[in-house]
């Protein structure tokens, strides 16, 4: 096979199945990965931290998070440094609310989405006009600006955080144990598949086009009638929502929250997954969370290295492999039929 | 006489020092197709950037349709039925040639991103006319059989007509052709022309910007001239080519003149 | 919370001149790798952290020097504080061309993804504090004292030192041989060109590719000679000083009109006393806050910078 890419062989296996395959497809599929708390031993084993909890934090959660900010770095050209300040924000509300107030994780879940998203508003409304490198700058500002602030206004207890977070309460059967986490790994994971719905139902209407006309080219977007600016705001909405959604749980699962935890360095990580796996592309996206969350727990060496090799990533898959692992690029369908040169 | 589609009045457009358009006057009957010709770096393209919104007028006014499009957004000014192509071609290079219409039909619909999401019965309907509309224009302009192709790997000919296309998917009444045939053969100008006429035939205004001159000959109905932003004559195709100032400032190039 | 700022409204324009002095160098170092490729180079932050330890290395591992050694007088100061700015120059310059060579040239040369070039050389950034992280085990690096800090007289109740001083004259100076390279020397003018109309310079024969290293190079020694002065102020470095140094620095260039340079001294010290002035007013944990919003303000208002025009027209 020539030219063989992961990304199409799953497509051509995708597209040759009827309804009631990819059904089964899914639920197979989703089945295994909601067994992966049990693949603990031998081999995934992970030397540094529990296998269980590494499964839940950083890499369900990191996925959750690349898949998010991939709306905005990867479905509209943005390049925003500063997402870690949505995930800061979510995980925030939880520990405030959470000790203030008798909302449970559920409860505080929408409210921290929705302060998240409001960020997302107040800083895209004025920087979303601004080319693209001024727009990285000033976002990344804005993720340390968001550290700063909690580190020096009261109600964030400053440097000491906010602990005695309380944990998500019990759906069901299902019990949220510190020293057994897989109920919350379940969460993150439901948490992942909604994202991938919405994202896979914008991306085939009309956001999905506006976003992808945007990236290529803004201004041949705004003049086919693209309402520009309203699409990259609901793109950087959308993913502070994830974020914000992600800082939630995160905060209800840490149990403790403190400024230290919201440094730049976590944009880049994201960045790093979303990149790797191949920028704009679900599936390499989640890979890329995947491999990137886990590896630094599994091999120790990469453990205190694990910025400098993030780092690493982001310039070598930018200069020898843009696309990542799982490139984006679109398969065109029925061409060679029809005469590839006219 | 059909009614004013477009009228530019007084228009002028500086750039620092640079007088770009000098006080142009311009209008564009319902249904006709006009010719806007002149020599390199008169003021062509730049007509089409003010009319479109892309460059603010420095003063005078845009009128069409009984909107004065001066200080709108540039996706409003699509919204009321103006589109345009680019000299430069500026397809969406990663989306297929259908994508890249329906992008275009988009303008005119209602549902935004929350019916996308859940997939309300306005959206799923819109998303049907759009794929319909899209085809459609797709067959008229005849590229059909690209639908599923990516834009960056058309032919050339086949990327000018998608521009076409494209264009046309924000239903336009107005729609500005700048340079359709540039780096078109013979065979393809002739082909290129008659596409032109049906899309005036099916009742489209074209305001066109190009240097071939049989090509503008035989299709316009009206020909403007431009000379360093200023409209040296506005008139049918055979004046304005026996017009002396033209051929001082345009046909007398001889190479360009054939 | 106006009284520190009323009190002591000299000194603190002292210290914010001289800071400002510092802001100028390394706004230099975005100003011009802007010129000529249009972008922002994430990593001169790191660059600048690079060129405060190349001024430790100097005096700490070449002359000896550690914190109880007397601080040096007469020809051995000069001579150290000479070496010590040279190692730092030397450091950040290198650095500043390794980072050309291994994030920007390759993407350079296949053509212009902008956000691959952005995120390739915020990777290049991260790898630039992290091994310095891990080489200083994310401690902070003290400079041992090579000059006295006396205090040489006093103005309006405002004390001027003796490092405060050597910071405005030999920064002033060499920003002016700096601007001066640029607009006299061969390759100045060409850097110059290829700011104004990049494919116009290639066609006169200007080889982009030197220019673009050249350029990259002088903003390294920009940037070092004010990683010398900030130790030699504060007398201390970390891996992570960068940041908050760059963002300021960055914001003096935009202030200033980015991509030009005499933009970037006014800039530099406009945001100097700035910061020294908002951190009196409200404190200085407020110090990042206040340059970020200074930076979003003048972006959004007046993205050409407060100084007039800048040098070059944005393409269309």
């Amino acid at each position: 096979m020539k030219n063989f890419n992961l990304r199409d062989f799953g497509a051509d296996i995708w597209e040759r199945s009827n309804r009631p395959v990819r059904v089964a497809i899914v639920i197979v599929v989703i089945g295994l990965v909601a067994m992966m708390p049990y693949a603990g031993a031998g081999f995934l084993a992970t030397p540094i931290a529990a296998y269980d909890a590494v499964i839940v934090y950083p890499v369900a959660i990191f996925v959750l998070m690349s898949l998010g900010l991939n709306i905005v770095v990867g479905k509209s050209g943005m390049l925003d440094l500063g997402y870690v300040a949505f995930f800061a924000i979510g995980a925030y509300t939880m520990g405030f609310l959470g000790i203030h107030t008798s909302l449970n994780t559920w409860e505080i879940m929408p409210i921290g989405i929705g302060l998240a998203m409001l960020a997302g508003v107040m800083l895209g409304l004025p920087t979303l006009r601004l080319r693209g490198d001024y727009l990285a700058i000033v976002t990344l500002g804005f993720g340390e600006i968001i550290r700063i602030v909690a580190l020096n206004v009261s109600w964030t207890n400053g440097p000491n955080g906010i602990s005695g977070i309380p944990m998500p309460p019990d759906i069901g059967p299902l019990k949220f144990r510190l020293d057994d986490q897989k109920v919350f790994f379940w969460v993150v994971l439901a948490m992942i598949l909604m994202t991938i719905w919405m994202i896979r139902r914008l991306s085939v209407r009309r956001p999905g086009r506006a976003w992808e006309a945007i990236r290529q080219d803004e201004d041949a977007a705004e003049l086919m009638g693209v309402p520009t600016l309203k699409y990259k705001i609901w793109s950087f909405t959308l993913g502070a929502a994830v974020g914000g959604a992600a800082g939630v749980l995160y905060g209800s699962k840490n149990l403790f929250v403190a400024p230290e935890m919201f440094t730049l360095n976590v944009s880049i990580l994201i960045l790093a997954c979303v990149v790797f796996g191949g920028i704009g592309n679900i599936w390499g996206v989640i890979v890329g969370g995947v491999i990137l969350g886990y590896l630094p727990d599994r091999i120790r060496f990469i453990s205190d290295a694990r910025l400098l090799v993030f780092g690493l990533v982001l310039v070598v898959v930018m200069n020898f492999r843009p696309d990542g692992l799982l490139p984006r690029k679109k398969r065109e369908k029925a061409l060679v039929k029809k005469g590839a040169n006219s | 006489m059909s009614k004013t589609l477009l009228k530019l009045e007084n228009l002028t457009m500086k750039f620092g020092g640079v007088t770009a358009l000098n006080e142009v006057n311009l209008e564009v009957k319902e249904g006709e197709i006009l010719a806007l010709i002149g020599p390199n770096g008169a003021g062509k393209t730049t007509v089409f950037n003010v009319i479109t919104g892309v460059y603010q007028a420095t003063s005078g006014s845009v009128l069409f349709d009984g909107h004065n499009l001066v200080g709108r957004k540039r996706f409003q000014i699509t919204g009321l039925g103006v589109a345009r192509t680019f000299q430069n071609i500026r397809l969406f290079g990663d989306m297929t040639t259908l994508e890249n219409v329906i992008t275009a039909t988009d303008v005119h619909k209602k549902s935004g991103l929350v019916g996308s999401l859940f997939g309300t019965p306005r959206a799923r309907r819109e998303e049907r006319e759009n794929r319909t509309k899209a085809l459609e224009i797709l067959e008229f302009i005849g590229i059909d059989e690209y639908s599923d192709r990516l834009a960056k790997n058309l032919p050339y000919g086949v990327q000018r007509r998608l521009e076409i296309a494209r264009a046309m998917g924000t239903t336009p009444k107005l729609l500005l052709l700048d340079e359709p045939a540039a780096g078109f053969n013979p065979q393809e100008k002739v082909e290129l022309a008659t596409t032109i006429k049906k899309v005036r035939d099916a009742g489209y205004t074209v305001l066109l910007i190009e240097h071939d001159m049989s090509l503008i000959m035989g299709i316009s109905d009206r020909v403007a001239v431009l000379d360093f932003g200023t409209k040296i004559a506005d008139d049918s195709p055979t004046v304005v080519q026996n017009d002396p100032r033209v051929i001082e400032a345009y046909l007398g190039v001889p190479a360009d003149a054939s | 919370m106006f009284t520190v700022f009323i009190d002591q409204f000299w000194q603190l324009t002292i210290s914010g001149i001289a800071l400002g002095f510092i802001y100028v160098l390394i706004a230099l170092g975005y100003t011009m790798v802007y010129g000529v490729l249009r972008m922002i180079n994430f990593a001169n932050s790191e660059i600048f952290m690079w060129g405060t330890f190349g001024a430790i290395v100097a005096s700490r591992d070449l002359f000896r020097y550690n914190q109880t050694t007397e601080p040096a007088t007469g020809g051995k100061l000069a001579l150290v504080l000479f070496i010590q700015l040279f190692a730092a120059m030397a450091f950040a310059a290198v650095v500043s061309v390794i980072v050309e060579l291994a994030a920007y040239r390759r993407l350079r040369a296949r053509g212009t993804n902008r956000l691959a070039t952005l995120i390739s050389a915020i990777g290049m950034s991260m790898v630039l504090s992290e091994t310095m992280r891990l080489m200083t085990d994310s401690r902070p690096v003290g400079s041992p004292r090579i000059l006295e800090k006396v205090i040489l007289t006093e103005v309006w109740g405002a004390q001027i030192r003796l490092d405060t001083l050597i910071t405005i004259v030999a920064a002033g100076a060499i920003f002016i041989i700096l601007e001066r390279f640029v607009k006299l020397s061969r390759m100045g003018k060409a850097i110059r060109a290829v700011s104004m109309n990049e494919d116009a310079a290639k066609l006169m024969g200007i080889n982009l590719n030197r220019v673009i290293t050249v350029t990259f190079l002088v903003g390294g020694l920009a940037t070092g000679a004010a990683g010398f002065f900030y130790v030699t102020v504060y007398e201390y470095t970390k891996f992570n000083i960068g940041f908050t140094m760059g963002l300021a620095a960055f914001t003096a260039a935009v202030v200033g009109g980015i991509g030009n340079i005499r933009g970037a001294f006014f800039g530099g010290v406009f945001l100097g006393l700035a910061e020294v002035y908002a951190s009196a007013i409200l404190g200085t944990q407020w110090k990042a806050v206040t340059i970020f919003i200074v930076l979003v303000l003048v972006l959004l208002f007046k993205p050409n910078g407060l100084f007039g025009e800048a040098v070059q027209q944005t393409r269309a």
